[in-house]
């Protein structure tokens, strides 16, 4: 028996090695800016060998637990890009802060179980995944272990996750043993047809437990209070990864199997997608109307967000799941980016609620500017990404393109243009607040050059795929059609 | 040999006790042991299908849930004891800094 190619998995385990080296670093250097600097090096150095294997074309299969495609690889870039600017915003935010060898290593490990999640193609390597990332969240939740609304956030996360965990893994188990194979390719098929009853209870627990971690309502109560007591990076790498990672584990056990079926018949877990959908982007935006934590809005405002990834769950096509990754793509530098805009006000003493970002546009020009953009572009305002992004995906809704209209979805499409326009009121709110109203004081900010590299990367960004958003539409529908295969 | 049905109502009535302590207890050590119960629970399952089938694939599953769930009770312990550091309880009641 031969090893297996592990350049197939190099990204992880280069990720993984910088992860192993950053504590001991620490114990020799105690030097905060020498890890976190290691850090950046390690995931841009996995970075370029995945542009690598992208450019190459590379693709394969390790062990048959994890496959190298277009999907895996694109969604593994994903990752890299938010732990990258997670990293960014990090350097300065826990300077004063000790214990950094933990800190990196942990947004280390935990992005190499989404990279293993992006890449799983059975549930053991899911799960793993799954995890690793889950785990070093709860530690990296709890990292300023004397703030008591930090040791309060970790302790509700921890029991609200561990809960998901075991619903999680008890459904897999029911998959399994209604399959009798862990493999995605199997239980696709299994799905396809006509499920039975241990199917369906597997598939609630399964859709329970993953809905946790995508902050579905009725199981989304713990993001708003830990995006809120966290860190403010970590809040950023908890609302644009983590979350991003438990859509790509719900889109691998159930998305290939409703695709598969969707030529005979429409399965009923897509209308129970479609009523979570629907309440949960519903919910999201009118429980973020009247937020006056900065954070705690934002976290509403994901909520929302995922309710509009649901659609693509319940709508169940290519052309849909193509809209999905998009816009999983541009909401990391959307919401990213405003997360980071929120960290860096923190760390020049500006505060969290609505209030503190009063004459902002006076104090720090281009950083109300970014945000409002950031915000805009959440709203789904053209020419800016998040209008092309949700363009696609809601437009999935009513069918496929040069195919004939269907009429199924048309309710859920028609929920969701009015909740991105009740969406625009709040985001709106705070641009009025930066541009329009006075501030107390008048004095400007100056915002430290990591914040800001990580704030013009995802300003690029937006505007950019806004402008052009061909290459990267054509990247997302060869990564959907990787994953269908 | 014993039907695997014995089995799966095992794990089930397990699971939901686990579920039950999740939702209804107060202190977060007897939540945490709780949620163990859930993971085993699946446990019992993975290895009832694996002997059932014949097949190796759910023991290798168990193996790796079991060494996921003792890393998660270490973690969890670590954080409860954070807790009760800074709160000076560790009853899941008593914690509301953080409300909408």
């Amino acid at each position: 028996m031969s090893l297996p190619d592990f350049t197939l998995i190099a990204p992880q385990l280069i990720v993984l090695v910088t992860a192993l080296i950053i504590p001991a670093l620490y114990f020799l250097t105690k030097n905060d800016k020498v890890v976190g600097l290691v850090s950046i090096s390690g995931v841009l150095l996995s970075g370029a060998y995945l542009a690598w294997m992208i450019i190459d074309g590379v693709s394969g299969d390790f062990l048959s637990v994890y496959a190298v495609d277009d999907f895996s690889l694109l969604l593994t870039g994903l990752f890299l890009t938010v732990v990258f600017l997670v990293l960014l915003s990090s350097l300065n935010t826990v300077e004063r802060d000790h214990h950094h060898g933990e800190y990196y290593a942990l947004l280390l490990t935990a992005t190499s179980g989404m990279m293993f999640v992006a890449c799983a193609q059975d549930l053991i390597g899911l799960f793993v995944g799954l995890e690793l990332t889950s785990m070093s969240s709860y530690a990296l939740v709890a990292f300023r272990k004397n703030d008591p609304r930090a040791a309060e956030a970790a302790t509700k996360y921890l029991v609200i996750g561990g809960l998901s965990t075991a619903m999680t893994l008890y459904g897999f188990s029911l998959l399994y043993g209604m399959t009798q194979s862990t493999m995605f390719v199997d239980i696709a098929a299994a799905i396809g047809s006509a499920p039975t009853a241990g199917l369906m209870i597997s598939m609630a627990l399964i859709i329970a437990g993953l809905g946790f971690k995508v902050t579905t309502v009725p199981f989304h109560m713990w993001a708003p209070d830990v995006y809120e007591g966290a860190v403010t990076p970590i809040s950023t790498f908890l609302a644009v990864g983590s979350k991003k990672m438990g859509f790509v584990a719900l889109f691998k056990v159930f998305l290939v199997g409703f695709i598969a079926a969707q030529a005979t018949v429409v399965t009923d877990m897509q209308y129970i997608f479609a009523a979570l959908a629907a309440i949960t982007m519903t919910l999201g935006n009118v429980v973020a109307l009247s937020q006056t934590n900065i954070k705690r809005m934002l976290a509403y405002s994901s909520i929302a967000q995922a309710g509009y990834l649901l659609i693509v769950l319940a709508v169940a096509t290519p052309y849909a799941l193509t809209g999905g990754i998009l816009h999983m793509i541009t909401h990391v530098f959307m919401k990213g980016g405003a997360f980071i805009i929120v960290a860096a006000l923190a760390y020049v003493a500006v505060g969290e609620r609505i209030d503190d970002y009063k004459g902002l546009a006076r104090r720090a020009p281009l950083v109300a500017f970014s945000m409002s953009i950031f915000l805009f572009s959440l709203a789904g305002v053209p020419p800016l990404a998040g209008f092309v992004s949700k363009f696609v995906l809601f437009s999935s809704g009513v069918g496929e393109p040069g195919a004939a209209l269907s009429g199924e979805w048309v309710w859920l499409i028609f929920l969701a243009v009015i909740n991105s326009a009740i969406s625009l009121y709040y985001y709106a709110r705070v641009v009025k607040y930066m541009y329009v109203d006075e501030g107390e004081t008048s004095e400007r900010i100056k915002v430290p050059v990591p914040f800001m590299i990580a704030i013009l990367i995802c300003l690029v960004a937006v505007i950019g795929i806004g402008l052009f958003p061909e290459p990267l539409i054509s990247l997302c529908e060869s990564a959907a059609a990787a994953l269908m295969n | 040999m014993i039907p695997i049905e014995m089995f799966l109502g095992l794990s089930a009535i397990l699971f939901a006790v686990g579920a039950f302590g999740v939702l209804t207890k107060k202190n977060g050590l007897v939540v945490l042991m709780c949620i163990e119960m859930m993971l085993n629970a699946a446990n019992i399952n993975l290895v009832a299908f694996s002997a059932f089938f014949n097949d190796v694939v759910g023991q290798i599953f168990v193996i790796m849930t079991i060494t996921v769930a003792a890393a998660e009770v270490a973690v969890g312990i670590a954080i409860l004891l954070n807790l009760y550091k800074t709160s000076g309880t560790t009853d899941l009641e008593d914690i509301n800094l953080l409300r909408w």
